[in-house]
């Protein structure tokens, strides 16, 4: 709020007629955004906040009954803790190699090349397609008779070896459970955690990197263009080389905005729901069920395809989730901030 | 200034929480006053004069034009009534849902089992029994099994617009090419076992299609004589006999390879791979005649009814219902115009067109395609059900759907996977409660 920074000032001496006015008038102008945003966020978040601590299904009036939807929420092993155990395989995978693809992309575009503007735009492609099309795009590509497949055969077939089609989209057999199999063994369903995100839930996670790495792109390219030239020089005289000048001078210059890849990367990934929606619904054996999509089927009762409606625990979830997001990003702040000041 | 701001906001902040509770519970449900002054009587309901009623549900152009079809009819029997149809072709309920939360939904509905416990069972819809008696409509009229879905404490919250059940869907060459007989009415589970068997291993076609689908499972486990809870939607039944041994033998099927996913043969779903010639035979519905008609017009298919299991035929009904918003501003008029829809004529009429099999148990003999009349006998047997479980019926079918995806996958055995699903099960039973 721009206008209040000279309140306090204003206080010590009181108010004098022009600076009241001057005052009214700032707020005046903020009225209609200081409106919508009480009623549409603030409003609405105390009211979700409300709910939370209650029974609630839309239609009739909301139950008070405690911390009983946080318990339920946090106890709930199918539910929601195994949604939190698949976003956290999300978030440590897509972010790291989402920024990093991000970055490596901007790097290839900052240079002087040939048709600098037609790569700038293909690359940007798939982040300005609404992510339903790319999801349907992924769906037939993913088939079990599907190019993917097709394309791991005719690799696996250069050599002589054999590919046996994986069911992309509906295969719950997870990383570690895979690389435990090599060599024999078995993780058992009841240690489902240590499974490790499942095949379909990489397959989900390949499509994510590959859609929202050029949305980042185009942040890593302003802040390219950014860097001083300047500095460059300074490092060429002190004999840095190209790689040096990497690690050295662009990448320190670039950290607020990975900074800001990273965060906004982070609750992004924690969100994710339409290409769950879209090509999974939560499965094979909930391992691509996430937290959104969880709330959504509580909040309107379509687990399932009809279930009771519990806008009161979705809410409980949501806010737990809420928490959680607050909290990485508090982390990461902390991580990738440190030393930044210093440039 | 920074403090009346805030106290603003938070006046603000609980006007909008006491609006959130203010219109609940306000109203029961009942049937309003029937006698509204000065307009006409349509279907032995005296209908608010120059009524205007929104009425909306799912559906694809076919379903569409079937329902405008409707309305015309309707407004020649009661031309003082308009209808302003307002068709919402994908995600239908959740619309609904938030529409019926913010007070503004349309006067007369499609109702699923979702919708029924969302709206049905919180007051939102109106009950039709006092409309029903004034048009002379009585619930024996249906199909047994199609009201169960509909009727919360022995009251009509909707009447079924359609009803559609499984049928042994199957391709004729693939059977001459295996040198086996075909299927007949009278074939057992265990019939089937064998001739996929045979198929699988004569033919390309892959035997019998079916995913690890709760529905498609159901006429397994309802002709073993088993459900999925019990009649009173307290217990869960997935720990039964009955249950363990049908899919048993669709585990030893799966694990044989005489049954097959859509999947595993490069489909989208097992009807359309009896269309792409893929598989040789398949559970599926009437929905398989239009759809072989329009997409595979050259491929010859024929239905029987399912196999019978161990205690009888079973099958298992699907049904949508068109009901009425409480809120409605004109309930006769809305009252009057869904029970035209369903009513007998009107039935009768869509019947005509193919596209959905009557609700009256005297019009069946309406439908005319003959693997129509095949699939459809199912609907008839003692032993075929709703799958309604209740409040929280999508759980516990979700809960039957999991176990059979852990058995296909190999991941546990019958025993394992539905002992899991019992548990599943009867907790979304007791969240209901």
């Amino acid at each position: 709020m721009a206008a209040s920074a000279k309140s306090p000032v204003a206080r010590k001496r009181g108010l004098t007629a022009r600076e009241r006015d001057e005052a009214i008038t700032g707020y005046l102008f903020l009225s209609p955004y200081l409106l919508v945003t009480a009623i549409f966020t603030v409003g609405i978040i105390a009211f979700a906040l409300y709910i939370s601590f209650t029974s609630y299904n839309l239609f009739q009036a909301p139950q008070f009954n405690g911390l009983e939807n946080y318990q339920k929420a946090l106890t709930d092993t199918n539910g929601f803790i195994r949604s939190l155990v698949n976003i956290f395989w999300y978030v440590i995978t897509v972010v790291p190699f989402q920024t990093a693809a991000a970055l490596m992309l901007a790097l290839i575009l900052n240079r002087k090349i040939r048709g600098q503007q037609f790569f700038r735009t293909i690359f940007y492609g798939p982040s300005v397609t609404s992510s339903i099309v790319i999801s349907a795009i992924f769906l037939w590509l993913y088939l079990k008779t599907g190019y993917v497949n097709f394309m791991f055969d005719r690799i696996f077939g250069l050599f002589g070896a054999d590919w046996s089609a994986i069911e992309w989209l509906n295969d719950p057999r997870g990383l570690f459970q895979l690389i435990a199999n090599a060599f024999g063994g078995d993780i058992p369903s009841n240690l489902w955690y240590l499974r490790g995100p499942s095949i379909t839930w990489m397959a989900i996670m390949f499509m994510n990197i590959f859609t929202t790495a050029p949305t980042f792109m185009i942040m890593y390219l302003a802040a390219l263009q950014d860097v001083p030239p300047t500095l460059y020089e300074a490092a060429s005289i002190d004999g840095a080389d190209g790689r040096q000048a990497f690690w050295n001078v662009t990448l320190p210059m670039l950290r607020p905005v990975t900074l800001l890849i990273v965060v906004l990367g982070t609750i992004g990934a924690f969100q994710v729901f339409d290409q769950v929606q879209f090509l999974t619904a939560g499965g094979p054996l909930n391992t691509t069920l996430t937290p959104v999509y969880l709330i959504y089927g509580e909040a309107l009762g379509r687990i399932g395809g009809g279930s009771i409606i519990r806008m009161g625990y979705a809410s409980a979830m949501a806010f737990l989730l809420a928490i959680i997001i607050f909290i990485f990003t508090l982390i990461q702040r902390r991580y990738i901030e440190s030393g930044t000041e210093q440039y | 200034m920074k403090r009346l701001l805030l106290v603003t906001m938070l006046m603000l902040t609980m006007l909008l929480a006491a609006c959130g509770g203010a219109s609940d519970g306000d109203n029961t449900g009942d049937a309003t006053d029937m006698a509204a002054e000065g307009g006409d009587t349509c279907m032995g309901i005296a209908v608010e004069p120059d009524a205007t009623v929104v009425f909306s549900g799912w559906g694809d152009e076919t379903e569409q034009q079937v329902y405008r079809d409707s309305i015309t009819r309707f407004n020649e029997a009661c031309p003082s009534v308009t209808i302003d149809y307002q068709p919402v072709p994908a995600d239908f309920q959740t619309q609904i849902k938030a529409a019926f939360a913010g007070g503004d939904a349309p006067d007369v509905i499609y109702v699923d089992d979702s919708l029924m416990t969302a709206l049905g069972r919180t007051g939102q819809l109106l009950a039709l029994d006092d409309f029903m008696a004034s048009a002379d409509i009585t619930r024996e009229e249906f199909v047994p099994a199609l009201l169960d879905i509909f009727t919360v404490d022995g009251k009509t919250y909707a009447l079924p617009k359609d009803w559609g059940t499984l049928g042994l869907v199957y391709l004729p060459e693939a059977f001459a090419e295996a040198g086996i007989d075909e299927p007949t009415a009278d074939w057992t589970w265990e019939d089937l076992r064998t001739a996929a068997q045979a198929l699988a291993e004569n033919t390309e076609y892959g035997g019998f299609c079916q995913g690890a689908d709760w529905a498609r499972f159901a006429p397994w486990a309802f002709s073993y004589g088993a459900t999925f809870t019990n009649d009173d939607w307290t217990s869960a039944t997935l720990d039964n006999e009955g249950i363990e041994t049908a899919a048993q033998i669709v585990a030893d099927m799966k694990q044989e390879g005489s049954l097959v996913t859509a999947a595993d043969v490069g489909a989208g779903w097992c009807g359309e791979a009896i269309g792409k010639k893929l598989v040789a035979t398949t559970l599926e519905g009437g929905w398989m005649v239009n759809f072989m008609r329009n997409d595979f017009a050259d491929v010859e298919w024929k239905a029987v009814p399912v196999p019978s299991g161990p205690e009888g035929k079973a099958d298992i009904i699907f049904t949508n219902g068109i009901g009425v918003n409480a809120q409605s501003d004109n309930p006769n008029a809305a009252a009057a115009f869904a029970l035209f829809v369903t009513g007998r004529d009107n039935q009768a009429a869509i019947a005509e067109t193919g596209f959905a099999y009557p609700a009256r148990s005297d019009q069946l003999d309406l439908i005319k395609d003959e693997n129509d009349k095949a699939i459809s006998e199912g609907g008839t047997y003692e032993l075929t059900r709703v799958a309604n479980w209740g409040p929280n019926t999508g759980r516990v079918n979700d809960a039957v759907g999991k176990a059979l995806e852990r058995i296909y996958l190999g991941e546990q055995t019958v025993s394992e996977a539905f002992t899991q699903a019992q548990g599943e099960a009867q907790q979304a039973l007791d969240d209901a409660q």
